[in-house]
């Protein structure tokens, strides 16, 4: 059975069904190359990519907290921290390091230096203005809006469009108690 | 350098969000045109795939030898396993069945709820189902074309899944 | 944490048999309140509907964790009774038994509470909660035909779990 503690990532990693990278980097490619021919405004595709990213976000929390056995979640600077080392190893493999907390502790960076979405992928110029993982910060959104927390995830840097590395805000915005869901006189 | 992995929820959350942006948003009421995007998606994939993997495969002399490809080593990249059957009829169709195709084994439905008093419901919601199971093969149907494609053969292929979590591909190649 | 604890009062329940069948039944709940699956195996008596029912399971959780929380002697931030409070924070309780049935609970962090009705004399089930947790994510989440947020209708999942409760001793 289970064990009590959290698992690492590249515990979960190392356990779980994995799949050809290949195969997944090159379906999103073909996924965002789709959408473009069909939404024809990159800001709409940006907004589609976060969309799903989002209805993703809010079933992966699930399996991260399940098979990582972690039992809560409620300070957000602890909770950025599993999803930078547990979250982003267990499901794609790579680590992510959080920086840039500012002083109240609501806002920090997600640094990812090695990001398996855009192996093989060069973006032509007719897509300035793309953010090409969007998909990433609307899985984060969705995923801690699930643990309570109400979030803006924003690019900062992206390698795409020459940066060193791939950077995403992170912002706080309000944290969500659970409300009793039924009316008194019901 | 080692192939690079990810976890399989990854491309089975991507396959979810693509079907449901192409059948419940952008073509609701067209299930046609959805179909054809998703398919055209996997086109591109199998396309891609196939040229990385006969990169270093000398040509292949007949059709029979590029499907036997599909079969073997270019299903196992994707799946893990082979197809376990290939039937011809010698006459340009191939039937390719896995017995247990990896995207089939998670899709369950039961019509059996005690809010669904009515049969006619009930039917609807298997419809429902299936018509939904079907759209999510146009992907696989797409990357047999483009793989195949990428190997000099134009071709159709369709699914059946009679037989889930079975599923057959067959290939019709054009004269 | 027991309620009631210590001394049997009658009717006394049959001993758990040992073979199975001691899962009377099982809710699942998600953070708003919706019940996502309620599973029965052996309930004999039957008074409310089953909206009712879902409802008062619903509430009583509630109540109960806002009050252990609230009672616990270990803790400065209590806030106040009643005040919602986040899935996760604070204390959380595990089970409670009474003469005739045991309750045993489990809240993810992302809200989803699974509850199991047992025989009194079960043990601790924490473990099984988590493994049926796991079973929601396999067979339910990972479903592409499931709508996250409504009531679960998998034959995969209803079949693993009617497996795996009566294995439970």
């Amino acid at each position: 059975m289970a064990p009590v503690a959290p698992r690492s990532g590249d515990a979960v990693f190392a356990n779980i069904e994995r799949v050809n990278a290949e195969l997944f980097t090159l379906t999103y490619g073909a996924i965002v190359r789709q959408l473009l021919t069909d939404l024809e405004e990159v800001e709409e595709v940006n907004k589609q990519l976060d969309q799903m990213g989002y209805n993703i976000g809010i079933r992966l929390i699930d399996e991260f907290l399940a098979k990582s056995n972690i039992s809560r979640c409620v300070d957000f600077k602890e909770t950025a921290e599993v999803i930078a080392k547990v979250g982003f190893k267990m499901f794609l493999g790579v680590s992510a390091s959080v920086t840039n907390w500012e002083a109240d502790g609501t806002c920090c960076s997600l640094v990812l230096e090695d990001n398996p979405l855009v192996d093989f992928v060069e973006l032509p110029d007719t897509c300035q203005g793309l953010y090409y993982c969007n998909i990433l910060s609307g899985v984060i959104r969705g995923a801690l809006e699930m643990v309570s927390m109400k979030t803006e995830v924003t690019w900062v840097r992206d390698m795409l469009r020459g940066d060193d590395a791939y950077e995403l805000r992170v912002k706080l915005l309000k944290q969500v108690p659970e409300e009793y869901p039924y009316k008194d006189d019901e | 350098m080692g192939k690079r992995e990810v976890v399989e929820s990854c491309m089975d959350n991507l396959m979810i969000e693509m079907v449901s942006a192409y059948c419940n948003q952008f073509y609701a009421t067209k299930p046609e045109l959805a179909a054809r995007r998703i398919e055209a998606i996997g086109y591109h994939v199998g396309h891609q795939l196939s040229e990385r993997y006969t990169m270093e495969h000398p040509r292949f002399s007949d059709h029979l030898e590029a499907i036997k490809f599909i079969c073997k080593d270019f299903w196992s990249e994707l799946f893990k396993k082979q197809i376990d059957n290939l039937k011809t009829n010698h006459r340009g169709t191939f039937v390719l069945q896995d017995n247990r195709f990896r995207w089939l084994t998670r899709m369950s439905i039961s019509p059996t709820n005690t809010d669904l008093s009515q049969d006619s419901s009930i039917t609807t919601i298997e419809n429902k189902a299936l018509q939904a199971t079907s759209m999510y093969l146009y992907f696989p149907c797409g990357i047999i074309r483009g793989a195949l494609s990428n190997l000099g053969i134009a071709c159709a292929v369709s699914a059946d899944m009679s037989n889930h979590p079975a599923c057959s591909f067959v290939v019709r190649v054009k004269a | 944490m027991q309620f009631f604890g210590g001394s049997e009062i009658s009717p006394a329940p049959s001993a758990p048999t040992g073979s199975g069948n001691n899962a009377h039944m099982m809710y699942i709940f998600n953070r708003n309140g919706v019940c996502l699956l309620y599973r029965e195996w052996n309930r004999p008596l039957r008074t409310l509907n089953a909206q009712q029912d879902h409802k008062l399971m619903f509430g009583l959780l509630f109540s109960l964790k806002s009050f252990t929380a609230k009672m616990d002697p270990t803790s400065v931030e209590k806030g106040n009774l009643g005040v919602p409070q986040l899935p996760g924070q604070g204390c959380s309780f595990h089970s409670f038994r009474t003469n005739t049935y045991k309750l045993s609970f489990m809240e993810s962090p992302s809200g989803i509470k699974i509850i199991l009705v047992t025989h009194p004399k079960t043990g601790d089930l924490q473990e099984p909660l988590k493994y049926v947790y796991n079973l929601y994510v396999e067979y339910v989440v990972k479903n592409p035909l499931y709508v996250p947020g409504t009531p679960i209708r998998c034959d995969l999942f209803n079949t693993a779990l009617d497996q795996y409760a009566r294995s439970l001793a």
